[in-house]
């Protein structure tokens, strides 16, 4: 039983038999996944992989305990067992009082563009290939380039079906892939990677992967240490983005801001960042790699604005956590895969630009780092961030002296929100990703020289 | 199962050079989590499936499914061969995997007292007691939680050269986060114990002693000394230690990035990487730590393997392909998390040998620097030899004594340059770091350790100017 009719069957058949139990509430999620992939070694094809990641969740509710329950084999013992143990966890589980209900949505959802396209799951391997052996062509731009990596076409169905009356259906296609390019000169090493991901084939840079691993790897040649310095750091859109998103999204989940443990709680309608920062999040994106109809609990979500001018809109939520923080449902619920219990966490930021040019960032940097690919992560849910460059350069004068090796920067989540000095005027958009350079006030770099 | 998977070797057309391993793989697991008072996720999983592997004409074909029946697999089994194939004009490596190394038998683990049969009770008391008297303690505990985890898996290995291999592993783990907040200040401690084994391993978890000593560190690091920034002297504890010779060192001695010519220790067997009386070793077959096994993923026996001896590099973490790649031995290192994906050169329990100095001593030759305690994690870039790691804690060392204590921190340094920088080496080894490893997209748990250690020229990523 794994073809994807099937699984909605099944889906209606474990939300029926839950209830048979003896269950308050049932939501069963079950996923129809294909994934082929071709991994690149040395610069060329090592391994063709086709795995299924299908598999089903349950969540039962008796009493308010909850029970939950995943499984991926299909036989019907096992199904049988998996609604069973979900119902016994639920049985035996002392009761959550904040729990209040599955949620029911009859909102209509919404036709995504870009989100299915059949060419992907058409596409046979030897094209596929064709494609792959072009992008590491592309990479392949100093005779000492050492060219891994590895790319994936995939496609699945998710049905979420609850006793309340959920019952959706999607589908979404997606390709993507990553090259690592290695270049040694002597004991020199330049090392760098890109990828990329889209939901239709024909927005798939699988050029650009190969090019800018490869050029970015050159430019990593010649890197040196730094002394320790207090600096003022241009972030590239991906550095941006990768900085941003995390903070928000612990900052602003429903779930922390309960657990007093969110960086922004009680925070809405105050400024928590630069006024240059404005950030929206769209569900909906055309061919979004993270869009979707609905949110991982069937319903419904829609574009919010997150932060304008540096002040905090709203949280974002979910069925569980709305009434914990006394929002509405903003349809936030979502899955690390079938088996783990929903939370919320955003869809696709866009990060509004600013008015300046890259190129003026740069240029009017006196002494400064740039970094590409290299987001500030904090440890959990630490604010503090001591984040390592990877890949990063020292500038001086507005020019770009040489690769940085072995520095660590330090500071805070709240330290990168409010000194945001300026965004660019130009974006770059991953799959409705969207974010601008960003150049942060002094930060402290701890360098090994 | 292990007949099954048998008959379908015996099944399929292959030349003597080509090489098919099935694999079957099932686990059930059960996971238990209380947070700030609530039953946050209650919830057992179960995964099982058939890996079937082929190397033909120097590339792989690899496919998974859910049905264990001869017939869907010998699907499968052809599936996979003709994948290989397809891939094999493609490649331009050499691949095959020796003939040489063929392994039976039958692994089990140790399990004294099996937590299936211990009641949900008991199990609950465990996390909520260790939960609540954290969140007692103070209102400036802003949340804790606590976490109970059980899993029961076996693997079946056959292959074509005829190995043909069982192994059942049982592994338990509690774990406790407990989150601090002053205003925007914020500092968590996170600790666990477990590992491959039963009840045993947790029952004198003393959840009312537990909860107080997290909920009291983690007061006094919102009071601590901000972190210093720049390169200086640094003692890890074991934990860190732990973490340091796995990022450091181990991922860069796994022989797939070898192979790949994706490590900074290629071509280093033999060669100097360290200072002398310098030991590291992983050794998979000490009992009930995480990262213990008694065959790996591809029916390999494991052994104890010497990393470094004397600070001579001598050995890297071997699968059956990159064993016959590089003309060496296997050594048990195929891992794969589950049935769904396909093993790689792996760690097991590494660690730092002991050496002969106390912590003072130690902290008298470092005079100005700090003492790191306590594991987060970390990561590497093995083809640069630069990596990163993070501790929960710390103290400064001020003029040869131990000192304030300071929060939590990152690390980098650069994999040659870190063990010829070992300035002491601690009295007595234990394996604290009680972790899982992410590679490729598969996460497999492991330990690691050490005695304390002193290193030179860390760059500590502190904010303090």
């Amino acid at each position: 039983m794994t073809s994807k009719e099937d699984l909605h069957e099944l889906a209606e058949y474990i939300v029926k038999h839950g209830l048979s139990l003896g269950a308050d509430q049932v939501e069963a999620y079950t996923l129809y996944g294909s994934a082929k992939s071709v991994q690149v070694e040395r610069g060329s094809i090592r391994k063709f992989t086709d795995v299924s990641n299908s598999g089903l969740g349950i969540r039962i509710i008796k009493d308010k305990s909850i029970g939950m329950a995943s499984t991926t084999i299909f036989t019907t013992e096992s199904i049988e067992n998996c609604v069973k143990n979900a119902y016994s966890l639920a049985k035996v589980s002392p009761p959550d009082p904040n729990f209040d209900s599955l949620p029911f949505d009859d909102k209509p959802s919404p036709e995504i563009p870009g989100r299915h396209d059949q060419a992907i799951i058409d596409l046979d391997v030897e094209e596929f290939t064709e494609l792959i052996l072009q992008s590491i062509q592309e990479a392949q731009i100093h005779e000492n380039a050492v060219i891994g990596g590895n790319f994936t076409t995939g496609h699945g169905v998710r049905y979420i079906v609850n006793s309340l009356g959920i019952d959706r259906t999607s589908s979404q296609t997606s390709v993507s892939g990553y090259l690592g390019v290695k270049i040694a000169e002597g004991e020199d090493i330049g090392n760098a990677y890109y990828y990329d991901a889209a939901t239709a084939l024909s927005n798939f840079k699988h050029l650009k992967i190969g090019n800018v691993a490869g050029e970015r790897a050159k430019k990593m040649l010649g890197s040196k240490k730094i002394e320790t310095a207090s600096l003022p750091v241009l972030l590239d859109p991906d550095s941006t983005y990768g900085t941003v998103e995390p903070i928000l999204s612990n900052g602003i989940n429903a779930l922390s801001v309960f657990n007093r443990t969110a960086f922004f709680v009680d925070k809405i309608g105050d400024s928590i960042a630069s006024e240059k920062l404005n950030i929206t999040d769209d569900p909906f994106y055309p061919g979004g790699t993270d869009s979707s109809p609905f949110d991982d609990e069937g319903v419904v979500p829609k574009k919010l604005n997150l932060i304008e001018n540096g002040m905090l809109q709203t949280y974002i939520t979910d069925s569980y956590t709305a009434p914990l923080v006394g929002l509405e449902n903003t349809g936030h619920a979502s899955r690390g895969s079938f088996a783990s219990r929903p939370r919320p966490a955003p869809y696709t930021l866009s990060i509004k630009p600013g008015t300046t040019s890259k190129d003026s960032l740069l240029s009017d940097m006196k002494e400064g780092v740039l970094m590409i690919a290299s987001p500030l992560h904090s440890s959990g849910n630490n604010p503090q961030i001591s984040a390592q460059i990877n890949q990063g350069f020292l500038v001086k004068n507005g020019e770009i002296l040489h690769p940085i090796k072995n520095a660590v920067i330090g500071c805070t989540v709240f330290d990168v929100y409010q000194k945001i000095d300026d965004l660019s005027k130009e974006t770059e958009n991953r799959s409705g990703h969207e974010a601008p350079w960003m150049l942060l006030e002094e930060l402290q770099v701890s360098g090994g020289k | 199962m292990l007949d099954i998977l048998e008959n379908v070797i015996n099944s399929v057309t292959l030349t003597p050079k080509d090489f098919l391993d099935i694999r079957y793989a099932y686990a059930m697991g059960e996971s238990l989590t209380v947070r700030n008072g609530r039953f946050d996720s209650i919830s057992n999983q179960t995964t099982g499936g058939v890996a079937i592997r082929a190397l033909i004409d120097n590339a792989w074909g690899f496919t998974t499914i859910v049905n264990t029946d001869k017939e869907s697999i010998l699907k499968a089994a052809n599936k996979a061969i003709k994948m290989a194939k397809a891939g094999s004009k493609y490649t331009k490596q050499e691949r095959t995997i020796g003939d040489k190394w063929v392994y039976e038998g039958s692994g089990a683990t140790k399990l004294e007292i099996d937590p299936r049969d211990i009641d949900k009770e008991t199990k609950f008391e465990k996390i909520v007691k260790t939960e609540q008297t954290a969140r007692e303690y103070s209102d400036t505990i802003a949340e804790a939680s606590a976490t109970y985890q059980e899993s029961h898996s076996k693997e079946f290995v056959v292959n074509n050269r005829g190995t043909k291999v069982s192994n059942k592993t049982h592994t338990i783990r509690l774990m406790k986060n407990v989150v601090g907040r002053e205003g925007t200040k914020m500092q968590n401690v996170f600790d666990s114990i477990g590992g491959v084994g039963g009840w045993e391993l947790i029952e004198n978890w003393n959840p009312e002693e537990e909860g107080l000593k997290s909920a009291v560190l983690v007061e006094k690091l919102l009071l601590a000394r901000e972190p210093p920034s720049g390169k200086m002297n640094v003692i890890m504890d074991p934990s860190l230690t732990g973490v340091f010779i796995h990022e450091a060192f181990g991922h860069a001695c796994e022989a797939d990035g070898i192979i790949a010519k994706n490590s900074i220790l290629e071509g280093k067997i033999d060669q100097r990487v360290g200072v002398e009386g310098i030991n590291v070793y992983d050794d998979p077959t000490i009992p009930q730590l995480r990262g213990t096994f008694e065959y790996d993923s591809e029916g390999t026996k494991a052994r104890k393997r010497v990393l470094v001896e004397d600070g001579i590099l001598k050995e890297y973490f071997h699968t059956l392909e990159t064993a016959t790649t590089l003309g060496m031995e296997p050594n048990g290192s195929g891992r794969a998390m589950n049935f769904n994906v396909t093993p790689q050169a792996r760690m097991g329990n590494s660690y730092v040998d002991d050496g002969d100095m106390k912590l003072e001593e130690i902290a008298e030759m470092a005079k100005d620097g700090v003492y790191l305690k306590d594991s987060y994690g970390g990561y590497v870039v093995p083809a640069k030899g630069q990596f990163y790691f993070t501790c929960q804690l710390g103290y400064y060392i001020e003029n040869g004594e131990i000192t304030d204590m300071m929060g939590n921190v990152g690390m980098s340094g650069m994999t040659l340059e870190v063990l010829q920088n070992t300035f002491a080496i601690g009295e007595k080894w234990d394996a604290a770091f009680q972790g899982t490893c992410g590679k490729g997209g598969q996460w497999v748990p492991v330990t690691g350790g050490g005695p304390n250690l002193g290193v030179s020229d860390l760059v500590v990523g502190g904010t303090k100017q």
